[in-house]
């Protein structure tokens, strides 16, 4: 019984071949561009979100109580609290299992100079080994190692601080910032690597320096500015952000989207974006639909009077009807998702290029070279979306068919 | 006749018509709402940008740009003055003198910038004055009042009224240093300027840094400020080689091109959507086209050239484009209109304009009439483009062939 | 054979050769570093208590400021304005690395911060970092001569590793008479001359020669024209100097 409703369907859609063929297309091509389209921006969202989270906030961040509205060394995670106040905290951390990885970072603000140029800078003492391991920071190394050298004379810097001061791979530049104890110390250090990490503060104030180094050029023996946290699952950000805050009363635990908060305003506004492009897309295609649909039953209602005449139930017509907008709608997303998932896996690998705009790009906080993301929920969006707009797009014809009186119908001309 | 036919066939094929001008008209309205949109916004950033403080037309020593020292300054403003005020299309020139200074309170000692400003030019030239948060702005004849910046003023722990010192280089290299009452706060939303910025009544910034007839930026309001590129270089004709005179588009390089790249991706959304648009108005003339392929057919046999059918249906659709596109340009033109005279309002996305360095939450639409015309003439020849396939497909038909079509 | 002979004759060449090389650097070096000592020590004494005047030239214009400094050894010091009038009174004190100063006109002591060490000290082509580091040349530099005329040394200084001077090198010619600087030069990494300092007028005070005059001048292409001009007007050397000036409450209390 659905074999004939089915083949009944398939004759229909062969004999209008240029028409089924254009709903196809259309389906195809709109879905394809979508999908595209969701993919970059949402590589684009969530590298800039990414870049953040990596280069400095983790998903969550301890600072000292304070230490984001006034920052100073006096302001320290595990600092002078208790004695084995660092020691306890290395334990929880280490041991709780929503956390991935974690590392401890000291921060100054000072004066980075050379023989021609001076500047302000953010003063970071890391673990680069850490840092990679939590943030992957050795892939935004953009010219020389990802090492601070023998005995840990070497400094890494931001790409636009390096221009700014003009300085490139083994120079020397000299920190200067206070101390613990408010005294100006001064360090001489040779630049060994140069980072993009395209988030604008580090690029353009950052001096990446051994931790150890850092403790002894300020005076810090124990405790850190700041701990950035990278977790397994970052659905559980609030939950581990509330335990956290918990166990650490003293301390301020900050999530990335509290300290960058306009990127989690990008994220909503593409989410925004996307819904609203999407609605139009899918509303303009069941348009199309609809109006082959249409046309298909009016141009058949003599022979569906017929059927229904000769007790053809009316479930039965509905099925061919429905059989035959759902097979141009589904035919039309499975081109659509094949094309706009290949392209997809294509930018994902390969990435979208667009150094042309780079310096726009820098402005934005982003990378020139976009990376496609592809989640399933856009095929599973995509495909409710063509399936409820094929259903709405037989409701109105099918109303007019059970409507008719199939007398009327057949009579007419 | 060619005409009444495509007329009568226009009216007689009400439900192709319809929906054919409903698709027309609204993704005509839609782009040139879109359009007037995203230029809309962008133009507004920018002006912010421009108008926050920064200025249309900037004018500094030749190399101060390169390499911002007291060595490369306005020398004599004055006479710099009457030169820019003498081309036409200035509307006002003033005075700045930015200086790298040490803020003092208490223990406390911060840097940042203090400027000397014209206190009545600068309402006109920037939004200094609109932008007053607590206290009073500064008047010509104020001493040592200052206007400062509220992050400034947070991380000293200032309120108006306030006390404060600052120790910096005059524009000799001299020594300078001050005590300062907090006149007024301002907040621009701009994070890096409120938290570095502040500023002092030009005449008496003279006195104390040895700025008098010195200057270290000249800003200029143009009359018109859409000629800014070529007034800009008839300032630079008239001052000559010693000073350098950069528009808003010199000056803010990097946010023009990344509006560029926001209108590009604004493009690119609306290309998917009117490649779907394109679609559906192909299958709806389709549709009709099929519809009156016995119509067709009989013409043909009796005498009617293919030709002349091609005509009589692309006529019919230029109609049907015709008066979609201008139904739907002067719909997206009035919302365009709308949001220009009453600007949309976002009051959650500040943050974000921030980070772009811009302070700002009203959005107008740009109401540009040649913008609004282009985009009617796009939509037009893409529905146009969009029937051809389907009559070309139903001209091929013998007359025969046609007549016995189902 | 022959062969090997030729060997061993280059190879010992190559040694001895070499070893005279590093005998006569090790031998510079340690002439280098007297030299430098017997600089350092006649340029600060055991203590001093100078009058000064300073004239800043620019491409623009020209100013004088008169002062009083005094000191004891490399590491206190204590400077205050006398004129002009509008800067009367400014005192400034220095203590190892950290440096203070106190302003009348806003009854202030400030201490200045890191970011604001290599800005101009009053104005002038010396920077606050050279008024407080200006002990390091010993300690924070590699020294060695590398040639000498009848009456000059003249020495190459590099940085030390851990040393915190932004120079890539300075030259300096030493006069044999006094063993007091006559020209130093201050390279970038890149050999590059920066600036440079020279002292004239060695002047007999008490039983010490001191230079009554140093001239600094920027030799970068953003500093053209300007000079800055010291010249001592009396200088009393090694006498007991009132430890009471090198504490922060002097800033205040001798500012009068």
């Amino acid at each position: 019984m659905y074999s004939l409703a089915l083949r009944m369907a398939w004759a229909s859609l062969v004999r209008r071949r240029a028409r089924s063929f254009l709903v196809v297309l259309m389906i195809c091509v709109s879905l394809w561009g979508l999908l595209v389209m969701q993919g970059i921006y949402d590589g684009m969202t969530e590298q800039m979100i990414a870049n953040a989270i990596r280069s400095d906030s983790g998903q969550l961040s301890l600072f000292g109580r304070g230490y984001r509205l006034d920052p100073s060394l006096d302001t320290l995670v595990g600092g002078k609290q208790t004695d084995n106040a660092g020691e306890r905290l290395r334990n929880l951390l280490d041991n709780d299992p929503g956390v991935r990885s974690w590392v401890k970072r000291l921060r100054q603000n000072g004066l980075v100079a050379t023989a021609h140029y001076s500047r302000n800078t953010e003063i970071y003492g890391v673990d680069l080994d850490r840092e990679d391991k939590n943030g992957q920071l050795q892939r935004y190394l953009l010219q020389g190692e990802y090492d601070f050298g023998d005995q840990s004379k070497g400094a890494i810097i931001g790409f636009k601080l390096a221009e700014k001061l003009q300085v490139k791979i083994g120079k020397k530049i000299i920190l200067s910032a206070q101390d613990l104890n408010s005294e100006v110390t001064a360090i001489a250090l040779r630049i060994t690597g140069v980072l993009k990490t395209n988030n604008l503060g580090i690029d353009e104030n950052a001096v990446f320096i051994d931790l150890e180094r850092a403790r002894t050029f300020l005076g810090v023996e124990q405790g850190v500015s700041q701990i950035s946290i990278m977790m397994h699952d970052d659905q559980q950000l609030t939950s581990l952000q509330q335990e956290l805050q918990y166990a650490l009363p003293h301390l301020d635990v900050l999530r990335w989207d509290e300290l960058y908060p306009a990127l989690m305003q990008s994220r909503v506004m593409m989410k925004g974006f996307s819904l609203v492009i999407s609605i139009m897309i899918f509303g303009v295609a069941g348009l199309g639909i609809f109006g082959v649909m249409l046309v298909s039953v009016l141009e058949r209602m003599r022979e569906f009077g017929i059927m229904l005449a000769i007790g053809t139930s009316f479930r039965q017509v509905r099925i061919i009807i429905l059989a035959e907008a759902l097979f141009m709608g589904l035919t039309g997303l499975l081109a659509g998702a094949v094309c706009g998932g290949l392209s997809l896996v294509y930018f994902k690998i390969y990435g979208l290029d667009l150094t042309m705009f780079s310096e726009a790009f820098e402005e934005f906080g982003m990378d020139a070279i976009t990376y496609a993301i592809i989640r399933p929920d856009y095929f599973v969006t995509a495909f409710a979306a063509v399936v409820l707009a094929t259903f709405v797009s037989v409701y109105f014809p099918l109303r007019l068919l059970r409507r008719a009186n199939p007398i009327e119908v057949i009579n007419a001309v | 006749m060619f005409i009444q036919l495509a007329i009568r066939n226009v009216l007689a094929y009400r439900k192709r018509s319809v929906i054919t001008l409903l698709l027309g008209t609204v993704s005509t309205a839609l782009l040139v709402f879109s359009s007037a949109w995203m230029d809309g916004s962008h133009q507004q950033m920018i002006k912010n940008a421009v108008e926050i403080y920064s200025g249309y037309i900037q004018i500094t020593g030749e190399k101060f740009r390169k390499s911002p020292s007291f060595e490369h300054l306005l020398f004599d403003v004055e006479k710099l003055q009457k030169d820019v005020e003498a081309v036409a299309g200035v509307e006002i020139f003033s005075p700045r003198f930015e200086a790298f200074v040490l803020y003092s309170v208490g223990e406390k000692a911060v840097g940042g910038m203090l400027t000397g400003i014209d206190p009545e030019k600068e309402r006109r030239i920037s939004r200094l004055y609109s932008s007053l948060k607590e206290g009073s702005y500064l008047s010509n004849t104020d001493t040592n009042q200052l206007y400062i910046g509220n992050e400034l003023a947070r991380r000293l722990k200032l309120q108006v009224g306030d006390e404060l010192a600052f120790v910096g280089s005059g524009a000799d290299y001299s020594f300078a240093a001050d005590k300062l009452i907090v006149k007024g706060i301002f907040q621009t939303g701009l994070f890096e300027f409120d938290a570095t910025g502040a500023f002092l009544a030009k005449p008496y910034f003279d006195m104390i840094m040895a700025a008098g007839n010195l200057a270290t930026h000249g800003i200029v309001l143009p009359h018109d400020t859409q000629q800014v590129d070529i007034l800009a270089k008839k300032i630079g004709r008239k001052i000559g080689e010693e000073f350098q005179a950069a528009s808003w588009m010199e000056t803010m390089a990097a946010l023009v091109k990344s509006m560029k790249l926001d209108s590009v991706f604004g493009y690119i959304t609306l290309g998917i959507i009117f490649t779907v648009i394109f679609f559906v108005v192909m299958i709806y003339t389709l549709l009709a086209v099929f519809a009156r392929i016995r119509e067709i057919g009989i013409m043909r046999a009796v005498g009617t050239t293919p030709r002349q059918i091609f005509g009589i249906l692309l006529l019919e659709s230029s109609i049907l484009g015709f008066i979609s596109v201008v139904a739907g340009g002067l719909i997206g033109a009035v919302f365009a209109y709308y949001f220009n005279v009453h600007p949309m309002v976002f009051s959650g996305m500040e943050e974000q304009f921030k980070q772009y360095g811009l302070a700002v939450s009203a959005m107008p639409t740009a109401f540009e009439p040649v913008t609004i015309l282009r985009d009617m003439l796009v939509m037009f020849v893409l529905l146009l483009l969009s029937t051809l396939y389907p009559i070309i497909k139903a001209n091929r038909y013998q007359p025969i062939e046609a007549m016995h079509h189902v | 054979m022959r062969y090997c002979l030729r060997i061993f004759c280059t190879l010992s060449l190559f040694f001895t050769g070499g070893f005279i090389l590093i005998f006569s650097q090790v031998l510079h070096a340690e002439d280098a570093n007297d030299i430098i000592e017997k600089v350092v020590n006649n340029l600060n004494g055991k203590t001093a208590v100078m009058e000064i005047s300073m004239v800043v030239k620019t491409s623009r214009a020209e100013r004088t400021m008169k002062m009083k400094s005094y000191s004891i050894g490399q590491k206190k010091s204590f400077i205050k304005i006398l004129y002009p009038k509008k800067d009367e009174g400014i005192t400034f004190l220095k203590l190892d690395n950290s440096m203070w100063q106190y302003v009348p006109r806003i009854e202030k002591t400030i201490k200045i911060p890191a970011s604001m060490m290599l800005q101009s000290w009053m104005g002038s082509d010396f920077s606050n970092d050279d008024l407080v580091k200006e002990s390091s040349l010993s300690e924070d530099y590699d020294h060695a001569l590398i040639s000498e005329t009848d009456n000059e040394y003249n020495l190459e200084l590099h940085p030390k590793a851990d040393a915190a001077v932004v120079w890539g090198k300075i030259l300096m010619s030493v006069s044999k008479q006094y063993y007091l600087p006559v020209r130093v030069s201050y390279f970038d990494e890149d050999g590059v001359l920066i600036r440079e300092l020279l002292y004239t007028d060695v002047k007999a005070y008490g039983k010490r020669f001191y230079p009554s005059c140093w001239v600094m001048t920027p030799k970068t292409a953003d500093k053209k024209g300007h000079e800055t001009r010291i010249t001592v007007s009396s200088a009393i050397f090694d006498t007991v100097v009132d430890d009471g000036y090198f504490t922060k409450r002097a800033l205040k209390r001798f500012s009068r």
